[in-house]
């Protein structure tokens, strides 16, 4: 499968924060979902791959150019949801879509008018006179309408209440189907990543912990929970990270088969869930600094 | 290109009810100072007009995240400059002729100049100063040179004066400016980060 999306050793410094040589692949025609707590260095990425930041160091390739000698191109086939309104607030719709509309080659004016329908946006209202889901609805609808082979969201859930958040599920999965699409979006509503993700890229403190397809996610991590009298400084190894609480502990593996080894049946394995898995790695760092003091 | 000089045409659409009394006013109340101002007045409003718009959303991450390159950007503001001088200059012409009030070809080039030399002064600071003051520093330079009584204001009547004497030649300086301006604005704007 080709990647549509390639950063190779990509570092980016600020006072305080980095992005630390990431390697990232997204690959065509698939939707990965890209997580992490808050200041993980989301947008950092995402603005990276937008060419909106130079990297320090490294490489960034979109369907297989680089952005020095391929801006216009690349760009012609992104759409781009930016997480807070990037558009004139004191314009309509009508208006903004003249400013954009010109830009693209493939601007298709029936399938913005579709989606207009669809997200029930008033064309001749002022965008300031929006909620923040509404002017959320513009981004989209404007990202979707010029035949983009890459869709690449920042929070685009946010702000959206459950039914619309359904509703943009299902039209993300509808491009998904026609496989030269390929969406690649920021969340922190990993249950909508559930619904429809096929590849989660983790990030924790500006490093790529892991980019694994759903399947591969569920086969190697796992949720254990056991007596506190089965942990010791060799069984501990196999964790992520170890929640004690009075009654026994909670820890998370990241290979089912050495938890198998060094407990056999006398942990309980479940599945682990994005957010299990986030939260364990927030308090793994911790735990290893804990560990190693 | 078009496309992105178009932009501000269609954002300046919101801003005419202010930009048509704001030529008036410098028509009737500023007789007393050089009709060239009153044509730099109205170049630089709608020039500004974008630039006000601009600081208040984030435009560089719209158009940067659009099919266009950084240096196409800047020759939209700069080429853009050329063509809302040219569309004020028809428009306050139109008004002065309609009111009857005099003015020469020499007062059109002497506006030409000054507002070349302005916004490549002001253009390249767009991009330097933080969000939120462009505005205040763009509409008090220009009620610098225009307040009775200000020093900017004499030393631009002399710059006038000095102009009238040399138009061909301070029009040929001005443009140099302009497009020296420009090529730092590139500069500026290649290593933006948004």
């Amino acid at each position: 499968m080709e990647n549509v999306v390639e950063l190779k050793g990509v570092t980016k410094n600020f006072k305080g924060f980095s992005v630390e040589n990431m390697n990232l692949e997204v690959k065509q025609g698939c939707i990965t979902g890209f997580i992490g707590e808050n200041g993980a260095g989301i947008s950092t990425t995402l603005k990276m791959i937008m060419n909106l930041l130079r990297p320090d160091a490294g490489e960034v390739n979109i369907f297989g150019m680089n952005y020095r000698q391929h801006e216009k191109e690349i760009k012609q086939r992104i759409g781009f949801v930016c997480d807070s309104n990037v558009y004139y607030e004191g314009l309509n719709v009508k208006d903004i879509k003249r400013i954009v509309a010109p830009a693209y080659k493939q601007w298709d004016d029936a399938l913005f008018h579709r989606y207009v329908d669809q997200f029930e946006l008033p064309l001749n209202k002022a965008i300031k006179k929006f909620s923040k889901g509404m002017q959320m609805k513009v981004s989209l609808a404007i990202a979707l309408s010029h035949q983009a082979e890459l869709i690449i969201m920042d929070e685009p859930t946010a702000g959206l209440d459950s039914i619309f958040r359904r509703e943009l599920l299902h039209v993300l999965q509808e491009l998904k189907e026609d496989r030269q699409r390929t969406i690649f979006f920021s969340t922190h509503i990993t249950t909508d990543l559930d619904r429809i993700a096929d590849y989660i890229a983790f990030i924790h403190k500006g490093n790529l912990i892991f980019n694994y397809s759903t399947h591969e996610i569920e086969e190697n991590y796992t949720l254990v929970k056991g007596s506190l009298d089965l942990l010791d400084w060799e069984t501990e190894q196999v964790f992520v990270h170890v929640h004690r609480t009075s009654t026994g502990f909670e820890a998370l593996a990241k290979n089912i088969q050495d938890v198998e080894h060094t407990f056999g049946n006398d942990v309980i394995m479940e599945r682990a869930s994005l957010e299990d898995i986030m939260y364990h790695y927030k308090g793994g760092m911790k735990h290893a600094k804990f560990n190693m003091a | 290109m078009l496309n992105l000089i178009w932009r501000e045409y269609i954002l300046f659409k919101q801003s005419m009810l202010f930009f048509i009394p704001f030529i008036l006013f410098l028509t009737f109340f500023y007789d007393g100072f050089h009709t060239a101002v009153i044509f730099l007045g109205g170049s630089f409003a709608i020039s500004f007009n974008s630039y006000a718009y601009d600081e208040k959303a984030e435009t560089d991450i719209l158009l940067n995240s659009l099919p266009y390159t950084r240096k196409e950007i800047i020759a939209s503001r700069y080429l853009g400059g050329i063509v809302h001088m040219i569309v004020s200059i028809a428009f306050t012409s139109a008004l002065l002729f309609i009111f009857n009030k005099p003015y020469t070809v020499t007062d059109i080039a002497i506006s030409i100049a000054l507002f070349l030399v302005f916004a490549s002064l002001l253009f390249p600071l767009f991009h330097v100063i933080k969000k939120g003051y462009f505005l205040t520093v763009a509409v008090n330079s220009f009620l610098l040179i225009t307040i009775p009584g200000s020093k900017v204001r004499s030393f631009v009547a002399n710059l006038v004066t000095a102009v009238t004497e040399f138009t061909s030649g301070a029009m040929l300086a001005a443009m140099l400016i302009y497009a020296v301006s420009w090529g730092i604005s590139v500069i500026i704007y290649e290593r933006k980060e948004f």
